[in-house]
């Protein structure tokens, strides 16, 4: 029954490995985008004391980690599934005895893992040669709340992308949508920094919002902030959404479904 | 043993109706008038196992929408369905293990691996044995004459080789039925003898069900005994095609052209008159009159030309199609 879905992944693996070069470009372009987001905070933060409540050292540790995150968080095949329903080639899906979610499920991994392999590599050069103050975080609890936040905050940004790509049902292109979402998640997941540097009221909002458990949640946990904000009530937000966000994909899959296999492609 | 059962299927589209320009435009994305679009009505047939039955018809006459709703892609608007005993739209995997559905151009490579990677995917996804993943690829591969080109990247491989692999790919797990739909087409001539006779060979070899439409009609010709015609979404012939072929070919056509102007009253006693204008008709007359009635119009009446000609197969299911309301 695993077999299929790990031969899935297997053949996603070499799949990806065909395309070196854009692999290549797209690991510069993270490692660029982070890079000058590094200097940015180098030149504004003191060395001494502190700014938003971060000192130098935690707010550089949260802006290197953006890399992992972005590897094992934000890497996804699932643009492919709009594709697939507007070239029609979901029907080789569904005349094969093989669940869909499972089989994107299993086409992300490899890429998730290749990721984040090279995020790990692209760390350890660039500490090596910026000798960047970084915060370690030692007390295994952090950690191991890291962990778990990071493994929720795939499966959402995982049903984010299914649900946007399901838009393909009811329009020809689902570019538009997508690209504004790329924007509107690189802002509020808290790529560029943290957002409890906003003022207060938006900070109280978004907090509400999935977006903030993609990047900004885990990364706070990490560099040992879960005593300011509240760790229970972040999860149980971050867990209504993983909840709440399935219970959609699953509604929209089955009624664009119900619509293609009305039409047809 | 019955395979395949269709009672009343019938399949009705609803699209939105589309106009030029950009007022009509604005204004459809308010009210949008829908249109009904009645691909398949109310038909009915039984295909029993091992039968290699045709399916012919026109453009949108509705061939690839049965084709969609008996693989289960499509659920009908009315009518029953059942294959091997399931109802295709339910996707019981089951079902889905036992049947196979190739459409022209669609594909399920993957476009950037060798075709074996999508072989071994397809291994592991109907839960094939590897005594018997191995033993249909020698075959389906030798039989394709494909066995040194598995390994290539399907992207580096000519289209009719991917065709090739596109089929052994829906092959792999020997499904008893099978629904082809131009398995032909854009593949030249060699080639489609080439994947005619395949086709041929694994309905013998596996005692497969097969259904496949063609526009070609020397496909339907050396492969299927029985045909289905379908037109405007009903079937308008269901039976041999040999018969079919019989029926129409009994008769001879005869174009005769006059150099004075006859009226229709004078030649309709002749024969079924296919068209009239007053200095030339096409008669169709039965095949053992054609002589005698030649003569008696070239006795009759002003005739400035006269030829006579057998009917081609073309032109039986054209016949056949105008027969149709």
């Amino acid at each position: 029954m695993m077999r299929k879905y790990i031969a899935v992944s297997q053949n996603s693996f070499y799949d990806y490995l065909a395309y070196r070069l854009n692999f290549l470009l797209w690991r510069m372009r993270v490692i660029l985008f982070m890079l000058i987001n590094y200097f940015l905070w180098l030149a504004v933060m003191p060395n001494e004391g502190s700014i938003f409540g971060y000192s130098q050292k935690e707010i550089l540790t949260y802006i290197m980690l953006t890399i992992l995150i972005n590897g094992i968080v934000l890497s996804t095949q699932t643009a492919r599934v709009a594709e697939e329903i507007n070239s029609g080639s979901l029907n080789g899906f569904l005349i094969r005895p093989i669940n869909y979610f499972l089989y994107n499920v299993f086409r992300d991994l490899p890429d998730k893992c290749i990721n984040t392999f090279f995020s790990f590599i692209e760390l350890g050069i660039l500490i090596f040669l910026l000798h960047p103050p970084l915060y370690i975080a030692r007390d295994l609890g952090s950690i191991a709340l890291f962990i778990l936040a990071v493994i929720c905050a795939s499966i959402l940004y995982f049903e984010i992308n299914m649900i946007l790509s399901f838009l393909g049902f009811w329009v020809n292109d689902v570019w538009a949508p997508r690209f504004l979402f790329f924007i509107l998640v690189s802002f509020l997941a808290g790529n560029y920094f943290p957002l409890d540097i906003f003022p207060e009221s938006i900070y109280k909002f978004l907090e509400f919002l999935p977006f903030s458990y993609l990047v900004y949640f885990p990364l706070k946990l990490f560099i040992g902030h879960g005593a300011g904000i509240s760790v229970v009530k972040g999860f149980l937000i971050l867990l209504f959404w993983v909840v709440a966000l399935f219970g959609v994909m699953e509604y929209i899959w089955r009624k664009g479904l119900r619509i293609y296999t009305a039409v047809g492609q | 043993m019955m395979t395949i059962s269709v009672s009343n299927l019938s399949k009705i589209y609803k699209t939105y109706k589309r106009d030029f320009g950009i007022f009509s435009s604005l204004r459809s994305v308010v009210a949008r008038e829908t249109i009904s679009v009645h691909a398949v009505e109310d038909i009915s047939f039984t295909i029993q196992e091992g039968e290699l039955v045709g399916f012919i018809g026109p453009n949108g006459a509705g061939k690839t929408t049965t084709l969609k709703c008996l693989s289960g892609l499509l659920y009908p608007t009315s009518g029953n369905i059942s294959v091997l005993g399931f109802t295709p739209y339910e996707r019981k995997d089951e079902f889905l293990k036992r049947i196979s559905l190739i459409m022209g151009q669609k594909n399920q490579l993957w476009w950037d691996l060798p075709a074996f990677d999508t072989f071994k995917l397809n291994k592991e996804i109907y839960d094939i044995s590897d005594s018997a993943f191995s033993e249909t690829l020698n075959e389906l591969s030798g039989l394709l004459e494909i066995s040194d080109l598995i390994r290539v990247p399907v992207r580096q491989l000519s289209l009719g080789q991917r065709m090739k692999m596109e089929l052994i790919a829906a092959l792999i797990h020997r499904p008893k039925v099978l629904f082809l739909d131009e398995p032909t087409i854009g593949l030249d001539v060699v080639m489609q003898k080439k994947m005619r006779d395949f086709i041929a060979d694994y309905n013998v070899r596996y005692k497969a069900t097969i259904l496949l439409t063609s526009h070609y009609m020397s496909d339907v010709r050396q492969l299927c005994r029985r045909i289905l015609v379908i037109d405007q979404g009903r079937i308008v012939y269901d039976g041999d095609f040999e018969k079919l072929i019989e029926r129409y070919a009994d008769t001879k056509i005869l174009t005769i052209e006059f150099n004075r102007r006859v009226k229709e009253s004078d030649v309709s006693s002749f024969g079924q008159l296919k068209s009239f204008t007053p200095t030339k008709i096409v008669l169709v007359v039965p095949k053992k009159e054609a002589k005698s009635i030649a003569s008696k119009v070239l006795t009759t009446l002003p005739v400035d030309d006269m030829n006579i000609e057998d009917v081609e197969i073309e032109d039986v299911i054209r016949m056949v199609f105008q027969k149709s309301p």
